[in-house]
């Protein structure tokens, strides 16, 4: 059937898709590409910048959701061909060869954004938990536990495998479209337009500005969030005496690193101290201690507390738990004696935080001279 | 017994012409020797040397010398069994390093211990110093 062609319906291309609704998805599609990498092939200093990136993802998100509302027709949730008896007879259609073309996304295509902005939510939320509860940091810090954060982080990596394998249906479908249907679907998004005999006009120039302020109000509050909100934390700099009497042979460890036991052990064996005499008067031996237990692993509810300083070693040595020597297997033996090393036991030397007892992932910097 | 004192403080600084930088821990050191040794004739920069180099192997075996953490010259930095840099000895490189006599004798008390198994004599401490002086 031919189409009937009059004044108002000749088939002329026609802006659907609103600029800031592609900015968000081309936006959307770089910062993906950069927290898939940094999450699944970098090492952990590059934390940061997945935090980063998942900040950016957070306001481009809200700014999605609120879009869904307020935007244009094509860009507005309510416009979206959900309905499981379109849902079914589109697909039915691309199994019979066919696909019939939408003026906005079509009802598979609609699904799987749903599906897709979920699945991110999702995503940031556990992210968040994670980067507060295990890491200490973030918005969440404080709030979070450290138990918590470890269970978000698997449901973080179980999340992040269901996102690859959507944007995989996502690409697939886009490419069949495209290239089996004939259905610009790459050009639309990027040019906004699709060619219609529909005359209804959907997209305003102010839909831009609007979006654009949207975006701005949004991420001036995240800014807020993020930066009210710091972790509690003791700086063993702060302890002079601590720092001098004990910085004389080596780095002074973070107090959360060791069980009040063990610190203990550590107070009363000076007078052979890892086969070394590090003999203290009894005036400072006694304030020394008291600050080591009031500080030990039970009070922190840090990464480093958890798992490295709750758990007493025969030797007392925290090198000797298991989770640090997990965590430093891929360093090599010769590597812990360079100079800016020293030894196992300088946590600064790569530890950037290590004075805080935080231990952050984003906080390792390798020295020169050793590579993982 | 005042006269004494007050000879002996005052024919210190002819016998010993010490900065004043270290006159007063030296001089609490010679003055303590003179009480223990009474032949004792002053401290000797090459009896500091010698001991300062010496392979004693008496104490803990990880640390048989001074050698073994501060290096084989005073004026070169040393490094702690767990890897952290000890300043030169040296007061040339060190000025500050035998101003507090607390800590001066707190790692007297530590390192003789781990090296000879014993205290040092206060003979041996201002020998030392004296040779440290000399660097």
């Amino acid at each position: 059937m031919l189409p009937i062609y009059s004044k108002n319906n000749i088939p002329k291309a026609k802006l659907i898709w609103d600029l800031p609704l592609r900015l968000f998805h081309w936006s959307l599609v770089i910062i993906i590409i950069v927290t898939t990498i940094t999450g699944y092939l970098l090492e952990y200093w590059w934390l940061y910048i997945h935090i980063y990136a998942g900040y950016i993802l957070i306001c481009l998100l809200s700014f999605r959701l609120i879009w869904g509302v307020i935007g244009s027709y094509y860009s507005r949730f309510d416009s979206f061909p959900l309905s499981r008896l379109m849902l079914i007879k589109h697909l039915k259609n691309i199994y019979n060869g066919k696909s019939k073309q939408y003026t906005g996304h079509n009802p598979v295509g609609a699904w799987v954004i749903i599906i897709l902005l979920s699945i991110l939510i999702l995503l940031l939320i556990t992210g968040l938990l994670v980067w507060g509860g295990v890491e200490n940091n973030g918005p969440l810090a404080n709030i979070i536990g450290y138990q918590t954060g470890l269970l978000n982080k698997d449901i973080h990596e179980a999340l992040s495998a269901i996102l690859m394998g959507m944007i995989a249906i996502h690409i697939m479908g886009i490419l069949i479209e495209t290239i089996y249907f004939k259905h610009p679907l790459i050009k639309s998004m990027i040019t906004g337009k699709k060619t219609f005999r529909n005359n209804k006009i959907t997209v305003m120039p102010y839909h831009s500005l609007y979006g654009g302020i949207v975006f701005l109000c949004i991420a001036l509050a995240l800014f807020y969030w993020v930066n009210i909100s710091t972790a509690k934390s003791i700086d063993i700099k702060a302890n002079s005496i601590y720092q001098q009497e004990c910085g004389d042979c080596h780095t002074p460890h973070h107090p959360s690193l060791r069980t009040a036991e063990n610190w203990q052990s550590i107070m009363t064996g000076l007078t052979n101290h890892y086969g070394e005499n590090a003999n203290l008067n009894a005036a400072t031996t006694a304030k020394i201690t008291q600050y080591l237990l009031q500080n030990n692993a039970n009070i922190f509810d840090t990464k480093a507390a958890h798992e490295i300083g709750r758990n007493n070693t025969i030797t007392m040595r925290m090198t000797d738990t298991k989770y640090w020597q997990k965590k430093h297997k891929k360093i090599k033996t010769e590597d812990f004696s360079i100079s800016t090393v020293g030894s196992k036991i300088n946590c600064n030397a790569c530890h950037n935080d290590a004075d805080t007892g935080h231990f952050s992932s984003a906080e390792i910097k390798l020295p020169q001279g050793i590579k993982p | 017994m005042k006269k004494l004192l007050i000879t002996m403080i005052s024919i210190f600084p002819l016998t010993l012409p010490a900065p004043i930088w270290a006159s007063s821990l030296l001089d609490q050191y010679a003055y303590q020797a003179k009480q223990e040794f009474p032949d004792f004739k002053g401290f000797s920069t090459k009896d500091g040397e010698v001991f300062f180099l010496k392979n004693h192997n008496m104490g803990k075996i990880a640390t048989p010398a001074c050698t073994s953490c501060h290096g084989e010259s005073p004026k070169q930095i040393g490094s702690t069994r767990a890897g952290k840099t000890i300043a030169p000895l040296a007061i040339s490189i060190s000025p500050q390093r035998y101003m507090d006599k607390a800590k001066v004798e707190k790692w007297f008390n530590r390192n003789c211990n781990s090296i000879l198994g014993r205290a040092c004599t206060v003979i041996e401490k201002g020998n030392f110093i004296t040779f440290m002086q000399s660097q």
